[in-house]
């Protein structure tokens, strides 16, 4: 499958809607993106890091030490109520320009 | 939005106080990052070997991640701003580096620091008092304040006895006065000493035991009770070389026979300079409310009570009284303040304001050794244009630039204040020391809890200043340095020409040529203000002369004698008149006589004026002369004769006299060199005018100090309504010598007569003088300092300046432009430089010099200002022909070669 590069400011929504779904460390974030998108989103390593520290600094995320699935101490991030609200936000504003540039995107010559 | 406020606020500060904790964990973070990405890989079929390899790879930069990491948080700012030891060893090293500019740049910030600190430590001591005494907050003094006559009453002993058994918020309630005892130890010889007559209670309101015996006791008070003293720690050394055996011995208080029974410690002297304690005897059945002596009231905080409560209670307790004594009390309104509150030297919004002042001229002084240090570190910066650029095209921000340059400054402030600090821990000393006549009351010590060291305000106060001083020095020289440092890298490496100085910079050269010149031609003024008074000449042998004060106790030590103001008077006259004819019998005496003021004393000034014939005032504030009220044998005495018309004859000592005799200083400077014989001269006051008075003659100048010139009036002198009187007695031998045989006449005449003051007449040197002499020294200080450390930086400075030329110089040479036409313009701008702050100092002096009375320089004096100011010029040209003379000799083709 084809991969795509990240539009710029998708970072973040993207990894709130990864630590959505369950508390996750780092490597673990970085795995779940590739995995909901069916592989077809790549992300920087160190792009992710920079977004994890900015979005804990926003408290949109809250971080916790606990194992890793290797035996090691991890940080583990899971999703804020103020993350939860803006992961609401940024879907909806993101489905709402998907879907506006979708429909310009399908317009035909007719229809102009 | 308050939790998203606060979750920046707290990752900030984890951040910013946990820095190595935050970096540890985002490096935990990315070791297990890669070893899970390198167990994959493994899994996907590489070696454990390739594929940690591959996962480090893939990875990138660990040192990047978590710098960006750090910004993400908001850190990169504090980053940038913190330094770390590495800056202040580069700093250190800067320093030696450049042994000049830390030599020049050093001395100056240390000596900004002494002045500031200095200035601040002497303040502190003036305005917040500490008192060493064991929970001095909680001593507290008590008075009544009239209302109606806007002034304390002192004379309280009814409310102080009234307090004493009503008032429960504070204990141990006592009162004291403070009198000049003559302390007789052998017969026939007394001495002042100063003296608190004190309730038994201060000693435990003070908390302070004797070194030897016992403190006052309550039964000591009673009027029945045989006087005992206790004596201070100097007294007892130096008059009773410290013999332990002295509890028991008796002495002479003024007469009375004293026991001593204890010795305080050393320091101890409480309430100011004391330094012997005689129980306060207070009978209040003898006086009405507001009669009786003037007394002060202290007492300790009770436990549990503050301060408010205890003024509350006070005032309650005035409303009562003024109900119950209206005739006394109406207007009576008690008061409580903390001890310290009491004797601060500076109280009320004016005189906190004239501190403030001070302490711009201190300020403004920091601002301009600062500027003057900041200019030769944009100067070494230039130098090191090279190394900032290439740390700049290296990655590094300007303000790690600036911050680097800032903790260069830091590091030598830092010593600078080390060295600022040790001097002004001494010049506190010093100051004080000279400050002693203004600063001390008549015993002339210092009160106890005034000392030379420096407290920990005036650290924290140094500190700041250094900081402020490396602000300046690094900061600003650094933003200008690093200005356009991307075009500058294309620049330099092109060899296009660096820095230079902007008009910022200009503007600092300036105001420093300014100050350079204003400083040490002020402080000639004000040595000249002070030679013109130390050095007067006296037209009489002035030191064959001995001159005393003469003050006398007020209560009489016979029982029942008049205590009436007028009866004083009448003791005090007939103990100076048998004073004055015993010293005229002695042999060694050629003459006695008494004024209100002798020469070269301080004589105070009035404005005056003249009914006819005087010069016009220079302005509205008049002509101002001293005066003094004279004996009619004082010229004889001080065999000194009429320059014209009489002196006053004996008759004329009376009130109604309305003759004056004026100096010739007078003559010159308020008649023009008109004759005054004739003429009538008064006073200036509002509303009511004054009487004339007839000249009758004038006098040579015999040195009257009036702070206004030499000019000035003398009023024959009413025996009967003068106190006190000074006396100067005119010797055949030495002064020194008949000092003893003064005392002992003194005390034989009338054991109340005090001396003070007894010195040779040529010794006298009033407070004004002593204080001249100070400010002369410190401004002679002040300014060699800033002469010598602003020479040197304007050489460093313009010779810096012309030096970033070289290059432009010898281009010029290279196209065959002409020496002089090039020196020309070289030269042109540090001589605009040059002219502009030569006119700004002529400005500084003149607005300097406007509120004084010196009159214009003389040619002497504009000769030394020519050659000072030729000084500064040939600097400043020295400064200029030295690298352009370097410049010129460069080889056109060096000059060129990197175009």
């Amino acid at each position: 499958m084809a991969t795509a590069e990240l539009l710029p400011g998708t970072l973040d929504v993207l990894i709130l809607k990864a630590v959505s779904l369950g508390k996750l460390h780092g490597y673990g974030v970085l795995l779940r993106i590739e995995q909901i998108s069916g592989g077809a989103l790549l992300v920087q390593q160190g792009a992710l890091y920079q977004a994890l520290a900015r979005l804990e600094h926003r408290g949109l995320i809250d971080a916790e030490w606990g194992t890793s699935e290797n035996n090691r101490s991890a940080k583990y991030y899971r999703l804020t109520t103020a993350g939860r609200r803006a992961l609401g936000e940024e879907s909806a504003s993101w489905k709402r320009l998907s879907d506006a540039i979708g429909l310009a995107l399908s317009a035909k010559p007719g229809e102009a | 939005m308050i939790a998203e406020l606060m979750a920046r606020i707290r990752s900030l500060w984890r951040g910013v106080v946990r820095t190595r904790q935050v970096d540890a964990d985002l490096n935990d973070e990315f070791r297990l990052h890669i070893e899970l990405r390198a167990a994959d890989l493994v899994r996907a079929g590489m070696t454990p070997a390739e594929a940690a390899r591959r996962a480090r790879a893939e990875f990138g930069s660990v040192e990047h991640h978590v710098e960006r990491a750090r910004n993400a948080r908001g850190l990169a700012w504090f980053d940038e701003m913190r330094f770390s030891w590495l800056d202040l060893k580069l700093g250190g090293r800067m320093l030696v580096k450049y042994p000049v500019l830390t030599i020049v740049g050093g001395f100056s910030m240390a000596f900004a620091i002494w002045v500031g600190a200095g200035t601040f430590e002497a303040i502190r001591q003036l305005v917040f008092p500490v008192i060493p005494l064991p929970d001095a907050d909680r001593i507290v003094m008590l008075q009544n304040w009239d209302a109606s006559a806007n002034r304390p009453e002192l004379r309280a002993t009814h409310d102080f006895v009234a307090w004493r058994g009503s008032v429960q918020s504070v204990r141990d309630l006592g009162a004291y006065r403070t009198v000049t005892r003559n302390l007789m130890i052998t017969e026939g010889l007394a001495e002042p000493v100063y003296t608190a007559e004190v309730s038994a209670a201060a000693f435990r309101v003070v908390r302070v035991p004797p070194v030897l015996g016992r403190t006052l006791a309550e039964s000591d008070e009673q009027s029945d009770a045989p006087l005992v003293a206790v004596i201070g720690y100097d007294l007892w050394q130096s008059r009773f070389n410290g013999d332990s055996g002295v509890i028991g011995r008796t002495v002479r208080l003024t007469g009375a026979p004293a026991t001593i029974v204890g010795v305080m410690p050393d320091g101890f002297a409480f309430p100011r300079t004391q330094e012997v304690w005689v129980p306060l005897r207070i009978d209040v059945s003898g006086y009405d409310r507001r009669q009786g002596m003037a007394i002060r009231i202290f007492g300790r905080l009770a436990p549990g009570a503050s301060l408010e409560q205890a003024r509350t209670e006070l005032t309650n307790l005035g409303r009562i009284a003024a109900a119950d004594f209206p005739q006394t009390h109406q207007h009576l309104r008690p008061q409580l303040f903390t001890f310290a509150e009491s004797v601060r030297a500076i109280n009320g919004p004016g005189e906190a304001m004239t501190l403030l002042t001070g302490n711009i001229f201190v300020m403004m002084l920091l601002v301009l050794v600062c500027a003057n240090v900041g200019l030769l570190m944009f100067a070494r910066a230039a130098t090191r244009e090279t190394e900032i650029v290439v740390r700049s095209a290296l990655g590094a921000s300007r303000r790690r630039i600036v911050m680097q340059m800032f903790a260069e400054a830091l590091v030598l402030g830092g010593v600078a204040a080390v060295v600022g600090l040790t001097a002004a821990g001494w010049g506190v000393r010093w100051g004080l020391d000279h400050m002693r006549a203004e600063l001390t009351d008549a015993s002339g010590n210092f009160a106890f809890w005034v000392d030379g060291r420096l407290s920990p305000l005036t650290f924290g106060y140094t500190a700041l200043l250094t900081l402020v001083a490396a602000a300046m020095a690094g900061i600003l020289p650094g933003l200008k340095i690093t200005r356009n440092l991307g075009n500058r890298l294309k620049g330099t490496t092109a060899g296009a020409g660096g820095s230079q100085f902007g008009g910022m910079w200009t503007a600092v050269i300036v105001l420093q040529l300014a100050v350079t010149m204003g400083f040490p031609l002020v402080t000639l003024f004000v040595r000249k203000d002070a030679v013109k008074i130390e050095t007067q000449p006296l037209p009489f042998p002035v030191e064959q002369y001995l001159s005393v004060r003469l003050d006398m106790e007020r209560l009489s030590t016979e029982p029942g004698a008049d205590t009436s103001a007028a009866a004083f008077e009448a003791r005090y006259a007939a103990a100076a008149r048998k004073l004055e004819m015993r010293l005229e019998s002695e042999p060694g005496v050629t003459g006695v006589v008494f004024a209100q003021h002798l020469p070269r004393q301080y004589h105070p000034n009035n404005q005056v004026e003249v009914d006819e014939g005087a010069l016009a005032p220079l302005d509205e504030r008049g002509y101002r002369v001293g005066s003094s009220r004279v004996d009619p044998k004082y010229l004889d005495v001080l065999g000194v004769s009429m320059l014209s018309g009489r002196w006053f004859n004996t008759s004329e000592a009376s009130p109604d006299a309305r003759v004056a005799v004026v100096n010739k200083a007078f003559v010159d400077r308020v008649m023009g060199g008109k004759n005054p014989i004739g003429r009538r001269i008064r006073y200036v006051s509002d509303p009511e005018p004054q009487p004339w008075f007839e000249i009758i003659g004038v006098a040579p100048d015999v040195g009257i100090k009036s702070g206004w010139g030499p000019a000035g009036i003398y009023l024959p002198l009413v025996r009967t309504s003068m106190y006190p009187l000074n006396a100067a007695i005119h010797l055949r031998g030495d002064p020194n010598a008949f000092a003893q045989r003064l005392r002992a006449i003194a005390t034989d005449v009338d054991v109340t007569l005090r001396l003070a003051d007894l010195m040779p007449l040529k010794d006298v040197v009033n407070g004004e003088v002593r204080f001249y002499a100070f400010w002369v020294r410190l401004t002679t200080i002040v300014s060699a300092m800033v002469l010598v450390l602003s020479l040197v930086s304007i050489y460093a400075v313009m010779s810096f300046a012309v030096s970033r030329r070289t290059r432009e110089i010898g281009v010029r040479v290279a196209l065959g432009g002409s020496p002089w036409r090039i020196v020309t313009a070289v030269f042109a701008h540090p001589l605009r430089q040059l002219g502009m702050g030569l006119f700004a100092g002529t400005l500084l002096v003149w607005a300097l010099q406007g509120g004084t009375d010196n009159g214009w320089p003389t040619a002497k004096e504009l000769l030394t200002l020519g050659a000072y100011t030729t000084l500064m010029a040939v600097v400043c040209l020295i400064a200029c022909f030295v690298p352009t003379r370097r410049a010129l000799a460069v080889q056109p083709t060096e000059a060129l070669r990197d175009y």
